[in-house]
């Protein structure tokens, strides 16, 4: 059973999603939690905030405390190495086609991008299944949104192509029933597959789906145009079904009361992070920034 | 006499044989004609990206690529009849 939750940050450029992302892991790395920070962000900025030199071989930072930056490109070249493969081996006598010149193309191909975070993040699932906390630094907002629509766009074309497979094999089965009188089928390789993908979407949308797995939090600056963006990513959100775990108010005047919303966000759980005099850079800033805000922040989390 | 007899019975099954196997050929051409259209559509919604028609997913279209072999030729092939869509039909329903 994969109990790891996963706590994703998203928000506008420049709202401070990894250092939000950087100073939970950390918080909930001190409370004795198995915690995993996850870059999922190609600028990768983890890199610098703990001042390590990350990369997609876990690095210890504190005691429980890991991060993996992912590399995207990567991801993409393994995933089509892999079709490549399967293809070489399926119509071996169309090599003399020259596929690799395809598929550098497709390599550019849209979509190929989020697909890529999506494989990352299934491996990392599974690969820290045992940990407590899985925490996503996330990429812009037009491409995360793109890693949480990707299971519910591709399970309504997945279920198209289901029916429209499974009628095939039905004439197909009733056309050799007639001919060759034989009740015995070959089990159909393609619709195999697309019952494949349709399990594996439907797990990756139940997961996103099901607030005890994951939490979202949207980080937004007092400000008009993050408070616009965080308006637009909650409606995208709503739109397939997934909630948001709570918003957190960066750089705000550090107060002990439950900041109040009057619009879309004023119902979801709210945090305000304190502006910092100082550059929260280094592990061991990001853990005295916590101690010395550790009563407020408290505080906030039990009564917001 | 028994050869005789033997050699008649033989050729007539094989003339039942070969009957049965027309019939049944027979009911079934539209509907093998129908399951080809069907896998060409199939394989243009999936594969469609390749010909510039609105597709799936690229990695829907990229993990059935590899099971797709027949629908690929196909599809090929009917590039050479799209330009006919009549007479296709017309042989189809063994018109003229």
């Amino acid at each position: 059973m994969n109990k790891a939750t996963n706590v994703f940050f998203m928000g506008k450029g420049g709202v401070g999603k990894s250092t939000s992302a950087a100073l939970t892991s950390v918080f909930l790395a001190q409370k004795g939690f198995q915690v995993l920070i996850v870059s999922l962000d190609p600028a990768h900025n983890q890199s610098d905030i703990f001042e390590k030199k990350l990369s997609d071989k876990p690095f210890q930072l504190a005691p429980n405390l890991l991060a993996i930056e992912i590399d995207q490109e990567f991801w993409i070249r393994r995933y089509l190495k892999d079709v490549h493969h399967q293809i070489n081996r399926t119509y071996s006598y169309l090599t003399a086609l020259n596929l690799d010149k395809y598929f550098s193309v497709i390599k550019h191909s849209p979509g190929l991008e989020e697909y890529a975070l999506i494989l990352a993040f299934e491996q990392i699932r599974k690969d820290f299944s045992r940990y407590d906390y899985l925490v996503f630094d996330m990429p812009p907002t037009a491409l995360s949104l793109k890693f949480f629509n990707l299971p519910s766009l591709s399970l309504i074309w997945i279920e198209h192509l289901l029916s429209l497979r499974q009628e095939i094999i039905q004439k197909r089965e009733l056309i050799t029933k007639i001919k060759i009188l034989k009740k015995e089928f070959e089990r159909d390789k393609v619709l195999k597959k697309i019952e494949e993908q349709r399990e594996q979407y439907q797990t990756l949308k139940d997961t996103f789906e099901n607030s005890e797995l994951t939490q979202i939090n949207l980080v937004l600056n007092p400000d008009k145009l993050s408070h616009a963006e965080s308006i637009r990513i909650l409606r995208a959100l709503q739109d397939i079904h997934i909630s948001l775990y709570r918003t957190i108010n960066n750089k705000m005047p550090l107060d002990s009361s439950c900041a109040v919303s009057d619009d879309a966000l004023a119902n979801i759980p709210m945090l305000n992070f304190p502006y910092s005099e100082t550059p929260l850079i280094g592990i061991d800033i990001l853990q005295q920034f916590l101690e010395k805000n550790e009563d407020q922040l408290e505080k906030q989390l039990n009564v917001c | 006499m028994n050869q005789f007899i033997k050699s008649i019975t033989d050729r007539v099954i094989s003339i039942w044989k070969i009957t049965d196997e027309v019939a049944r050929g027979k009911a079934v051409e539209t509907i093998e004609v129908e399951l080809e259209e069907m896998e060409n559509v199939f394989g243009v919604l999936v594969l469609g990206s390749f010909i510039g028609m609105p597709s799936p997913p690229m990695q829907i279209s990229l993990d059935l690529m590899p099971f797709m072999e027949k629908e690929l030729i196909l599809m090929m092939e009917k590039v050479d009849t799209a330009n006919e869509p009549i007479a296709q039909l017309f042989s189809i329903l063994d018109i003229g």
